[in-house]
């Protein structure tokens, strides 16, 4: 399975340095929020990697979408650390645990 | 509740057989809840300090590709980009965690070799070359991140459905049950009761 990387060039190049070739660029939040559907769907694709400032801007609902998947697993990286499995957790027990 | 039962008493006998079930049922649902529970926030522990050290690595890898896009200009480090026929892969087995499959997964080829960087020694620089380890050590990290993310969302939706189906267990079909176990008793009771007078009636006549 292959490692998705999805946001701006600036964002995928030092992932393309490292040797991932599954890049995306999408050029505005539509764009990305429809290459992050197709991603969902994809069977090739074990982890997808989007940078966390994007992933804030995108639908609730995609969001809430993405937060749920296991495979692939979606995972917001970032200079600030990523809160959706932290709001996914307060959500499903009801008290926030992440101290 | 629709007391649509029969009061007789091989009702009520069956219908204690189901109180005794449900609640061991309930028990048993209770301490996979709380095993699940401990599972998870052992984990969840393990999860901080690897999301942390996500951050920390990715933080350290922009640093250094910034570094190397200004030194060697932005052309140069794509080049070197593009060049690298490095291809990591990550694989997904399953595992069970108190019957809750989550996946293992485990990454191949996550650094790249100097031959698979593909620019030589003469096209080589050393603030690429660290920039290009960052990112490595980064891909390392989020290998072992996803699998906990995935791991925890997966015990996450477990422990929802089981604590769902405790609450219905305590606070719903339990009580209905002894409700209608009551109301059995009580009806035989009355007819008990119904069937005394009716002989007493009988033997004044």
């Amino acid at each position: 399975m292959e490692i998705a990387v999805v946001g701006s060039p600036e964002f995928t190049l030092g992932f393309q340095l490292a040797g991932l070739s599954h890049l995306h660029n999408p050029s505005d939040e539509e764009a990305m929020a429809s290459v992050l559907r197709t991603l969902l769907n994809s069977k090739e694709v074990g982890i997808v990697v989007v940078d966390s400032a994007s992933l804030a801007r995108l639908p609730e609902r995609l969001r809430e979408q993405l937060s749920a998947s296991v495979s692939p697993t979606v995972l917001g990286i970032g200079t600030e650390e990523d809160t959706t499995l932290r709001e996914t957790i307060r959500k499903a027990i009801g008290v926030d645990l992440w101290a | 509740m629709a007391l649509d039962i029969k009061p007789t008493r091989s009702e009520l006998i069956k219908l204690k057989g189901r109180i005794k079930q449900t609640r061991n049922g309930y028990k048993l649902l209770k301490m996979k809840r709380d095993g699940l529970f401990h599972e998870f926030r052992t984990l969840l522990t393990e999860m901080i300090a690897a999301k942390q050290e996500l951050t920390d690595a990715y933080r350290l890898a922009k640093t250094r590709i910034d570094l190397a896009n200004a030194i060697e200009g932005g052309l140069a480090v794509r080049a070197a980009a593009i060049a690298n026929s490095a291809h990591p892969e990550v694989e997904v087995e399953r595992r069970n965690i108190m019957g809750v499959v989550v996946p293992n997964v485990s990454g191949t080829n996550l650094r790249s070799t100097f031959e698979e960087r593909g620019i030589g020694f003469i096209g080589s620089s050393p603030y690429i070359d660290e920039a290009s380890d960052a990112f490595g050590d980064l891909i390392e990290k989020m290998v072992k991140a996803a699998e906990m993310e995935a791991t925890l969302k997966r015990l996450l939706q477990e422990i929802e459905a089981t604590k769902r189906r405790v609450n219905a267990l305590e606070f719903k079909v339990i009580p209905e049950l002894e409700d209608a176990k009551v109301f059995i008793q009580l009806r035989l009771e009355e007819m008990e009761r119904e069937e005394t007078f009716r002989l007493k009636r009988f033997k004044n006549k």
